[in-house]
Parts: structure tokens; C-alpha cells; sequence
């Protein structure tokens, strides 16, 4: 949130500023990801006190912005939609070090078997009153697709996975990749899993759309 | 380059690891192989406190502004991150190209502290370098330091290479240099003989020192030809037209100091008795409105910033401030970057300053009467009187304000046991002056705090010869205060006394501290200045071990003939001088500010006088 505050100041983009006594920016990114996950495609909205053009805005933004984060497009929005309300799936790429099964094949039909089941449970903390307390949840339905496409130059297996992220059912890619490790006995090196986010997607009528 | 891989494993394993990768916006990344020089700079604590370091900003600008040298950077390893790089076998590197600090050619340390001092041994050890000077050849970095606490070098001279001693605008890039003259055939010894020809630069290894039965110095003494007896200091004569750096690194996460820091002067003319900086920076250069506004609009732009810190010893005395301020506010109020200032005289003149650039008074106000009684603040010289402070916080509270601050020093040198009840007879003369007011003009929620720290005589200032306080006398004075505060509305914070004794310990030590810090490093001592990592157990321990009477460094008063290990170092100012205001603090007289007539301290070409008065 520093980064892009300061990349308003610097550009000069004109921001709308909250009331009150210690005024900030307006601005929000959509279902910020967890420190430690690369991205490729993220969501922001922004507030400005006056119209400027997207071309304008794009440029000023970028020259301003570190080189590995620049904005791909903008467009204005009416009044109260929210994109971050909107969006309702993540779309990941996740590369693992797994030390036992090294074909490709075998994989795939392990993975394609353990996604048949109705349940894949998971523990997590949860809020009971004033204490957390372990519950059981079923990620299966926050699960859409999930693709094996094989080991890279590194011999890192590379997945593509569809979760439900938001208010409706959200699914951190680690925990995914947690039962993976403990139901397909894959040996997972945790220690080295790498997860980009692709992109970001609404849904409507069963079709999957980007915001933009 | 360090295995990455092994670094990304264990990156998610620590706390903030955004202190460890570097990447930020103006931060210079050179092809390493391409450089005649590669120069690791470090500040020995945490990424967050090292990158609030404006000297920092200042060196690494300087050098990487040089098409053939690159600058990168090296912090403390946070406490969690030290111990995984240790479990998998990862070396120290720099933020920039993650290179290890081993294959640097100089590795240069910021001394702003004396409890820092474990902490640059532990970023030795971790990057596999010998501790000890004499056990390291060509194939390690040359290890240097400068800042403030190297106007004492001794206690680390069997560690560091050499010492900068002053200001390093110049005679950084002139040691680069002559290291770029050097590599092709370089050969140690040779290079730290020509190196020790520059003014400001200090070799220990070239002097011998030898100690009286009693344990004082009995002198120091160059032990090769050519080797000066006497290190000047260095000072750059122009602030103005000097390297003043124009961009800032802007950090990923939040630092101690998230704002542009403008210089606004160096040096200080009050004279404060216990203060080292107001004597070691003399003397006063101040830089011209004109320059700080092209500073100011360089520094914002490149970094974004949101607010613009005035940093000097005393900002306000700052010659054009008002005009300074106005412009700034004219500049930049509708951009929304906001200007600070980090501490005030008592008088109303910095309420009025203040008073232009918050327009919201929503910050607290600190002052800083420094003793709490007039009698003690004539000894140390600070001239600040009970009516000043009646008048500042007065006109404060009239103004809006309602949170005030008051630093005090306690263990201060004649001090009574009255005198340190007068830190509370000030804090509660504040509460009465807000709560005397009519109940319709106090405005908004009152509170006031006194912070009592515990006095360190410090070289070259003229308590260099008196004694610190015992442990024993700071906690009883404490307690006198704590005790004999009963209002809520009135706080009183303390500092840890038994980290002030190991400050004393070291600030006017000698050689021979050496073998007790290597003892507490080893016991485990590190991150001294942070309480929660502070044991002052093991330093005792070590104390013990090393056969070291703390005592005899920190509680001792001095004769006035006594020799200090410090005394081959010239800062401009006399040790005659130093002597005659400690004379006169124990007699109780007052020295003027220096603006307002020259007090012979031995400066010489001083501009506040204009020319050169013999001493």
C-alpha cells in the first residue's frame, strides 16, 4: 500500500483523500495476496478527485512504479460496483519439488483420482467466541480446475489451479498444496514451493470473465 | 552470488523478510564485475534503523554517483533470519546483487553507537572474515569505520583496518581512489601506508601504546616512519557546494525515519557542556535556502515521500529558517508533504515556527530542559531557565497543544538530590500551567511526560574527565523521582542504567576493551541496544573473564593531566578549552552561545567570527 501511496505522490496522480483529521489515499487492491506469493495479475481500485486520461494515468503510474510491478490496463468504473466484490477466482501457477514419482503420467491420474472425492479436508483455525478453535473444512468445492503440466528446466513440477478466493469461500493456495503433500504421498519440499497468481476472474452464469 | 534457492527457503521463514532482498526504489545495482572497486557499506543493526541513517543515504549516493565504483549494502541480520543462514550454511551478502560481503574490497561500518559494537563483530563472523585485523591477509576485505563513536577508535582498533575520521564527503571517494591506484599489485601493509597519508585516516596497527602501573595511557606513539603522531579531522569547508545526495532509497516497509532528511547545518554553537556532537562537528556550516529547495524538490520527487524532516543538532537556530519554512510550505502544502522539525528550542520563536507548519496540532511537543534545576543547567551550560520553559509551553497550550515531552539526563556531574527532584517540580509546573488556564481555553487532552536518561561522559566535551554514576546511584535517584510523582496524569520513563554503565564503558575506553568485547560477542552478546537482546549478565561474566574493571573506565574521575586514549585525534577544538569549561560547570558559570561572541575554543577560520583568532 506504501509503494503505490508513494507512486501517487511521486506521479501526481490527483487521488481523493479521506475527510477527517489524518487524510489518506483511496485506493484498494483487490484480495491482497499473502507475503511470500508472486503475481502477474492484480486488481486495484482508485478514487480520483478529477479525471485525467487512462493513457496519462498508465504512463505516469509506470515511470513511477518499480520495473516488475507496472500497471497493464485501467478503465473507469461507475459509481458503487466494487471489482474486489466482483472477483470470485484465482488463477495460480505452483511449482513444487516433489522426491518420489518422477513420471508425469502417474502423477496426473493420482491428482485426477484424489479431485473425484466429494471431501478434502483440511484443519484450520477459526474464531469461536473470544478463542480460535481447529475445524475442519472442505476445500473440495473451493477447488475448480486443476491442470499437471509437467517438470521445467529445474525439475520442479509445474500445476495450474483454479481456487475460489473472497467473501463466498476462499482457498489459500499453501493449504491446497498442504493436503496435496499429505494425501498423495508425493514428498513435497514445503520449504521450496513457489506460487505465482496468474490472474483474477469474476464468474457469472457458470462462464468465467475478467473484470477488466 | 549466494545460492539463491537456499535463501527463497528460508526468506519464508522469517519475520519482514522485505529487510533482506533489496530492489528498492533507488537502490543502485552495478555489474560487480565491472568495478574497480566494490565497497560494502553496513550499519550494525536491523535493515529499519541502518536505512533511517542519513549518513547512509549521504555515502551511498556519493559513491555510486562514480562510474567505477559501486556501493552496496549490509545490515544486522534480525535475531530469526542470523539462525537459519547459520543452520543452512548461508554467508552474509549485500542487498543489492545478493554478492557475498567476503568478495568486497572494503567493508566499511557506521559507528553511531558504542552498544553496536557486538553486533559489527557478529556481521564479521557471519560473513566467514577474521575478527582481528592482524589475522586478516589480501584475501579478505580491508575493514573500516567512521561516524561519530570514531572519535574514539581505540576500544575497536584491533578490528578495524583503519578509521575516517570527520566528515566523509571528500575523503571517502580520495580512499577509493587510492585503492583503484592499489589493486592491480595490492599488497596490505603497503596500501595502509599510503592510505594512512590522507588526512582524517587512522591506522591503528602504525601506533604503539604503552599504560602506567595505574592502568591510564602512558602514550601512544607512531611505531613507523612517516606516520603522523597528531589525526586531524576532516571537515568540509563548503556544506553548500559540498555532495549532498538526491535521491533517497525508498524502503518496501516501514522505517524508523519514513521522510526526506534535510540538512539544514552541521555544527552547533550553544556549548553544552555534556554534548560531544555540539564539539566534535564545530565548526558551524550552514547550507543556503537556495540549495535546500533544489535539495528538497530533488529528494521528493525521486522518492515520494510525504513529509520533509529539517535535521540539524538545533534546527531552529537554523539562520533563515522562517523564510526556509515558508517556502517549503508554499511548495509544497497542496501536495500534501508535510515538514517536521525534530526538536524545538523553549522559547516561543519555534512555537511560531511550529505553529505555520501544523496546521493540525496533533503531535505532542518535546522539550528538552536536560537538567531540573537552573542551578545544574548553568553547570552543563544549557541555557534554557524556568521562564523560558513558562513561556514555550504557555504559548503552547495557548496555541492548541496539550501533549508535552521533557528529557532530562540524571546523573549529571555536582548533581544534588534537589536537582533531580526538580525534574518533577518541571513536570508538575506544566500540568498546573495547562490546568491554571480557564476550563474554556484548555484545549484538547492533557498530558505531560518527563524521560530521564542516565548520563555518559563522552570524550572531547569538557565532562570527559568526570565520573559516571554507579548502577547503585542511578536506580536511587530513579526512584527518588518515580516516587515523589504522584499525579496520573504526569509519566516518567527511565533507561536501563546498566546499559548506560557498559556505554560509559566503552565510550572512553582503550585497547585493552578489545578483549572484552570479543569475550561478550563470544558469550552470545549481540542487538545490545534493543532491551529485549541485552544481557547484561554475560557482560559481566565476560567483565570477569577478561580480567576488565568496568569501574575503572566508567566511574572514575579523571586528573587533569591524565592522558586520553582519544588525545592524538585534533578536532579543532582544544583540550585547554574542554578543561576551562569544565572548570567553569563546577564553578556554576555560564558560557554564551557563540553566535553571539566567540569563546575561543580553538576553531580555526571560523565563519560565526569571520577570522581567525589564535588560542
Amino acid at each position: 500500500m506504501r509503494l503505490f501511496q508513494r507512486c501517487f505522490n511521486r506521479s501526481q496522480i490527483p487521488i481523493k483523500y479521506s475527510e477527517g483529521f489524518n487524510p489518506h489515499p483511496k485506493f484498494s487492491i483487490a484480495h491482497p495476496l499473502s507475503l511470500g506469493i508472486e503475481s502477474e495479475g492484480e486488481f486495484m481500485e482508485i478514487d480520483l478527485a478529477e479525471e485525467i486520461s487512462i493513457e496519462d494515468f498508465i504512463d505516469k503510474m509506470n515511470y513511477s512504479l518499480p520495473k516488475d510491478i507496472q500497471i497493464v490496463k485501467a478503465k473507469y468504473v461507475d459509481g458503487d460496483e466494487s471489482v474486489t466484490k466482483l472477483i470470485s477466482y484465482a488463477f495460480y501457477e505452483i511449482k513444487l519439488l516433489i522426491s518420489k514419482e518422477t513420471e508425469i503420467e502417474n502423477i496426473e491420474n493420482i491428482t485426477r483420482e484424489w479431485l473425484k472425492n466429494d471431501e478434502i479436508l483440511i484443519t484450520r483455525y477459526r474464531k469461536k467466541g473470544k478463542n480460535k478453535i481447529l475445524v475442519d473444512e472442505n476445500i473440495k468445492p473451493l477447488i475448480g480446475n486443476v491442470v499437471v503440466k509437467g517438470f521445467d528446466d529445474h525439475n520442479f513440477l509445474v500445476i495450474n489451479a483454479l481456487f475460489k478466493v473472497g467473501e463466498k469461500g476462499n482457498l489459500k493456495p499453501m493449504d491446497f498444496i498442504g493436503a496435496m503433500n499429505r494425501d498423495l504421498k508425493l514428498d513435497i519440499d514445503m520449504d521450496l514451493v513457489y506460487i505465482k497468481r496468474l490472474n483474477l476472474f469474476a464468474e457469472e452464469n457458470g462462464k468465467l470473465y475478467s473484470p477488466m | 552470488m549466494i545460492d539463491k534457492q537456499k535463501l527463497d527457503k528460508i526468506l519464508k521463514k522469517v519475520e519482514k523478510p522485505a529487510r533482506y532482498i533489496g530492489m528498492e526504489q533507488n537502490s543502485v545495482q552495478k555489474d560487480l564485475e565491472e568495478m574497480y572497486v566494490k565497497f560494502a557499506f553496513s550499519f550494525p543493526d536491523v535493515y529499519e534503523v541502518g536505512m533511517s541513517h542519513l549518513g547512509m543515504h549521504i555515502l551511498y549516493n556519493l559513491i555510486n554517483n562514480e562510474d567505477d565504483f559501486a556501493c552496496e549494502r549490509v545490515f544486522a541480520p534480525w535475531v530469526d533470519m542470523e539462525e537459519e543462514m547459520r543452520d543452512i550454511g548461508l554467508p552474509l551478502f549485500t542487498l543489492e546483487s545478493k554478492e557475498e560481503v567476503i568478495n568486497f574490497d572494503i567493508l566499511g561500518f557506521t559507528l553511531q553507537y558504542e552498544m553496536s559494537y557486538t553486533n559489527i563483530l557478529n556481521i564479521l563472523d557471519l560473513s566467514n572474515i577474521p575478527l582481528l585485523s592482524k589475522d586478516r591477509d589480501e584475501n579478505y576485505p580491508i575493514i573500516i569505520a567512521g561516524g561519530p563513536c570514531a572519535y574514539n577508535p581505540e576500544p575497536l582498533a584491533d578490528f578495524i583496518d583503519f578509521f575516517v575520521i570527520g566528515e566523509g564527503e571528500e575523503v571517502v571517494l580520495e580512499v577509493l581512489n587510492l585503492y583503484k591506484e592499489h589493486k592491480a599489485n595490492y599488497i596490505k601493509d603497503i596500501f595502509l601506508e599510503d592510505v594512512a597519508k590522507i588526512e582524517g585516516i587512522y591506522v591503528p596497527k602504525f601506533y604503539d601504546v604503552s599504560y602506567n602501573d595505574d592502568g591510564t595511557l602512558k602514550s601512544m606513539k607512531a611505531n613507523r616512519k612517516g606516520i603522523k603522531e597528531k589525526i586531524k579531522k576532516r571537515i568540509i569547508k563548503n556544506i553548500d557546494t559540498m555532495f549532498s545526495p538526491e535521491k533517497m532509497i525508498v524502503p518496501y516497509i516501514e522505517t524508523v525515519h519514513d521522510r526526506v532528511s534535510m540538512e539544514l547545518f552541521r555544527g552547533c554553537t550553544h556549548g553544552c557542556r555534556f554534548c560531544q556532537a555540539g564539539m566534535i562537528y564545530r565548526p558551524i556550516r550552514e547550507k543556503s535556502v537556495d540549495r535546500l529547495m533544489e535539495l528538497a524538490d530533488k529528494l521528493v520527487e525521486s522518492t515520494g515521500y510525504e513529509n520533509i524532516s529539517l535535521s540539524s543538532l538545533s534546527s531552529c537556530d537554523y539562520t533563515n529558517l522562517r523564510i526556509l519554512i515558508s517556502m517549503l510550505m508554499d511548495k509544497y502544502e497542496d501536495r500534501k508533504v508535510g515538514v517536521s522539525l525534530p526538536s524545538l528550542r523553549l522559547d516561543s520563536f519555534s512555537i511560531d515556527v511550529l505553529k505555520e507548519i501544523e496546521k493540525v496540532r496533533k503531535t505532542g511537543l518535546t522539550f528538552a530542559p536536560e537538567a531540573g534545576s537552573q542551578r545544574l543547567r548553568d553547570v552543563i551550560n544549557k541555557g534554557v531557565s524556568e521562564e523560558d520553559l513558562i513561556n514555550a509551553v504557555s504559548y503552547a497550550f495557548k496555541e492548541g497543544w496539550s501533549r508535552i515531552k521533557l528529557y532530562f539526563m540524571i546523573g549529571l556531574p555536582t548533581e544534588t538530590d534537589e536537582d533531580v527532584l526538580g525534574i518533577k517540580d518541571l513536570a508538575y509546573l506544566v500540568r498546573d500551567l495547562f490546568f491554571n488556564r480557564p476550563k474554556e481555553e484548555r484545549l484538547g487532552n492533557f498530558s505531560v511526560s518527563a524521560s530521564a536518561s542516565c548520563f555518559v561522559p563522552k570524550p572531547f566535551t569538557p565532562f570527559q574527565w568526570v565520573g559516571q554514576n554507579s548502577v547503585d546511584e542511578f536506580m536511587r535517584k530513579i526512584y527518588l523521582v518515580k516516587n515523589s510523582i504522584k499525579d496520573n496524569k504526569v509519566k516518567f520513563n527511565y533507561h536501563d542504567a546498566t546499559l548506560s554503565y557498559l556505554e560509559a564503558i566503552f565510550a572512553r575506553g582503550d585497547r585493552k576493551l578489545s578483549k572484552l568485547l570479543l569475550k561478550a560477542w563470544e558469550k552470545g552478546c549481540k542487538y545490545d541496544g534493543w532491551s529485549e537482546y541485552f544481557k547484561y549478565d554475560l557482560w559481566i561474566e565476560a567483565m570477569e573473564e577478561t580480567d576488565t574493571d568496568g569501574e575503572f573506565y566508567a566511574l572514575r574521575d579523571r586528573d587533569t593531566q591524565e592522558l586520553f586514549p582519544w588525545d592524538f585525534i585534533d578536532i579543532g577544538v582544544s583540550k585547554k578549552y574542554l578543561l576551562r569549561e569544565y572548570k567553569k560547570a563546577m564553578a556554576g558559570e555560564t558560557t554564551n552561545d557563540c553566535r553571539l561572541g566567540c569563546t575561543g575554543c580553538g576553531i580555526p577560520d571560523c565563519v560565526m567570527r569571520g577570522e581567525s583568532v589564535g588560542n
